[in-house]
């Protein structure tokens, strides 16, 4: 068969599919007179799809394995392409509502669960440089300048302490909204950073949980011993639910993909490092909401001067309670509660 | 073709799809549109956020915010799948196996970009594209994804007319190929290299010996290959 005979046989079906993927892909070339036709035509047949784009693929199997000249394998690959594009293209639901509550009631929980080990790595991580610092700091307020230069020190005299300018004074709700966007902006930002540091073995990740940790542990050390822990602890103690949980789960999703590359186990390193990203992100997704959550509180609720510390210590506890109750019980499958008889807190 | 950047997608029918991944150059260049075209963004925002107070302020930084992180997964995930700056340059986002990049794999490789950014200025992105003949950057490689032209290029158009005549002797496929190729590359190549490389071919036409009118003895054989044959017969 010369290759002018083989098109003049299969050019017709290749026309057909190739107006079939015009019409579906909805080009915006095509006018709108062409459209409006097209509408008139109803849906397009799938299943007459489907056996053309299978032809086309035989098609040009057999041109290229007949070396038939350039310009018509270049026209079938193109047919193919686009074809094997609309007929696999995943129909993911995208991020429509079902979507987003699933992910909020099943995934996103579950997937930190699967991730507990790396979270017991990074909790570590966050909380040993806290603790350690914090209490050094405690003993000796001046051991905070090893840490942070004395203007640092004394803004943060200024924000906790008695004089004028301290966070516990009654702020215009246009600075809150200020906050909370400098809030979203900075604070969903180190997440993320903390996340992409992992794809340094690790170490990026480990940085970003370490310094947070030195830093956070050290001006709460210093204030206590300042002797403005009320200030302090009830103004961080509410949003510090989400935010320490947010900024250690991103450093345990940052661990996974740093893992990932050092120890690749059974799979190649780059197998395996997608692997563990597309794992990894669904925790990301938890991180984005817990820290918009945290901006949010941080802004309106934390500075609020008109709540009494003791209130805020009652929610703040709340919250806690909440974060690990959700982390820890939300989204199991009633099945998999059936399945081991103990029906823990669905 | 080893020197070719193409790769290849095979499709569960078991046909090898090119991809042709896009390099270093138009990547920049359509992230220097990108780049643009966000910082005209966020400073049409701020003029219109700027009626003063902290609530413009604070939508302000989230506009930035959303800017910095967002602006590309949003339109990656569009029918194009392609940022302005990437649709410019006639790039495309898209997965491994050729289909449209997913939500998630958009996230990964967005939210890696701080690693390719690492330690400034994109100097990891940059050496990993560098690096791979399928110039991905990290965060590809984690998600999974390939930037590629999408286009073709139109390099063969018809043939220029000639009497069709048989070949001199069998001719391999990869013979009947180049030659068929050769003639269709016409229009693009220039008349001297044309006869130059019709020269070359004469084997195939069988009278060595004379260079004149060996590129329109070629064509005739060119004709012949695709099923002319002339005065009707067969």
């Amino acid at each position: 068969m010369t290759p002018l005979q083989f098109e003049t046989a299969h050019a017709p079906q290749w026309d057909e599919l190739q107006a079939m993927l015009e019409r579906a892909e909805g080009s915006p070339a095509r006018k709108r007179a062409d459209r409006k036709a097209d509408k008139k035509k109803g849906a397009i047949d799938g299943a007459r799809l489907s056996v053309l784009y299978r032809r086309a693929c035989e098609h040009l199997a057999l041109a290229q394995a007949r070396a038939y000249p350039i310009g018509m394998t270049q026209r079938l690959e193109e047919l193919t392409r686009r074809a094997h594009q609309l007929i696999y293209r995943r129909h993911e639901p995208g991020f429509g509502i079902g979507r987003l509550r699933r992910l909020v009631l099943v995934d996103i929980p579950q997937s930190v669960r699967a991730h507990r080990g790396y979270l017991l790595v990074a909790t570590l991580l966050f909380l040993v440089p806290t603790l350690l610092v914090g209490w050094a700091c405690w003993r000796d307020p001046g051991f905070v300048l090893h840490l942070m230069d004395a203007d640092q020190v004394r803004n943060f005299d200024q924000m906790y302490g008695p004089g004028p300018g301290s966070i516990g004074k009654p702020r215009s709700a246009d600075t809150d909204w200020q906050m909370f966007g400098f809030y979203i902006q900075h604070n969903i930002g180190i997440g993320f950073q903390c996340f992409a540091g992992g794809l340094f073995g690790g170490l990026g990740s480990v940085f970003f949980l370490v310094f947070n940790g030195l830093q956070g542990g050290a001006v709460a050390g210093y204030l206590t011993a300042r002797g403005y822990s009320t200030d302090f602890y009830s103004f961080v103690v509410t949003h510090s639910a989400f935010e320490l949980t947010a900024i250690v789960m991103s450093g345990a999703a940052g661990l996974r993909i740093g893992h990932a590359l050092l120890a690749p186990g059974r799979r190649t390193r780059l197998a395996a490092l997608r692997h563990a990203s597309a794992d990894a992100i669904v925790v990301m997704y938890g991180v984005i909401a817990f820290l918009l959550i945290a901006a949010a509180v941080e802004a309106f609720w934390s500075s609020a001067r008109w709540v009494a510390p003791e209130v805020k210590y009652g929610v703040g506890a709340a919250c806690w309670a909440l974060v690990i109750a959700y982390l820890g019980w939300q989204g199991r499958p009633r099945a998999a509660i059936d399945a081991k008889g103990t029906p823990d807190a669905g | 073709m080893p020197l070719d950047t193409l790769t290849t997608a095979e499709t569960p029918e078991g046909i090898a799809l090119p991809l042709r991944p896009a390099g270093l150059v138009p990547r920049f260049l359509a992230f220097a549109a990108d780049f643009g075209i966000r910082i005209v963004i966020f400073f049409i925002a701020s003029i219109a956020l700027n009626w003063g107070g902290g609530l413009g302020a604070g939508l302000q930084l989230m506009v930035y915010f959303l800017l910095e992180w967002f602006y590309p997964v949003v339109f990656e995930l569009s029918l194009r799948g392609a940022t302005p700056g990437k649709r410019m340059l006639g790039l495309q986002v898209v997965m491994d196996s050729g289909l449209p990049v997913t939500p998630a794999a958009s996230i990964i490789r967005n939210l890696l970009r701080a690693a390719d950014f690492m330690p400034f200025l994109y100097t990891f992105g940059v050496l990993a594209m560098l690096w791979r003949p399928d110039f991905k950057r990290l965060g590809d490689m984690a998600a999974g994804t390939l930037v590629v032209h999408a286009g073709t290029v139109e390099l063969h158009g018809a043939l220029p007319d000639a009497p069709p005549r048989p070949p001199a002797r069998a001719l391999a496929l990869r013979e009947q190929a180049a030659i068929v190729n050769w003639a269709m590359r016409a229009k693009r190549l220039t008349p001297a290299r044309f006869d130059e490389l019709a020269v070359l071919a004469q084997s195939a036409t069988g009278d060595e010996g004379t260079r004149e009118d060996a590129s329109q003895r070629l064509l005739g054989v060119a004709h012949w290959l695709l099923g002319r044959r002339g005065d009707g017969a067969r």
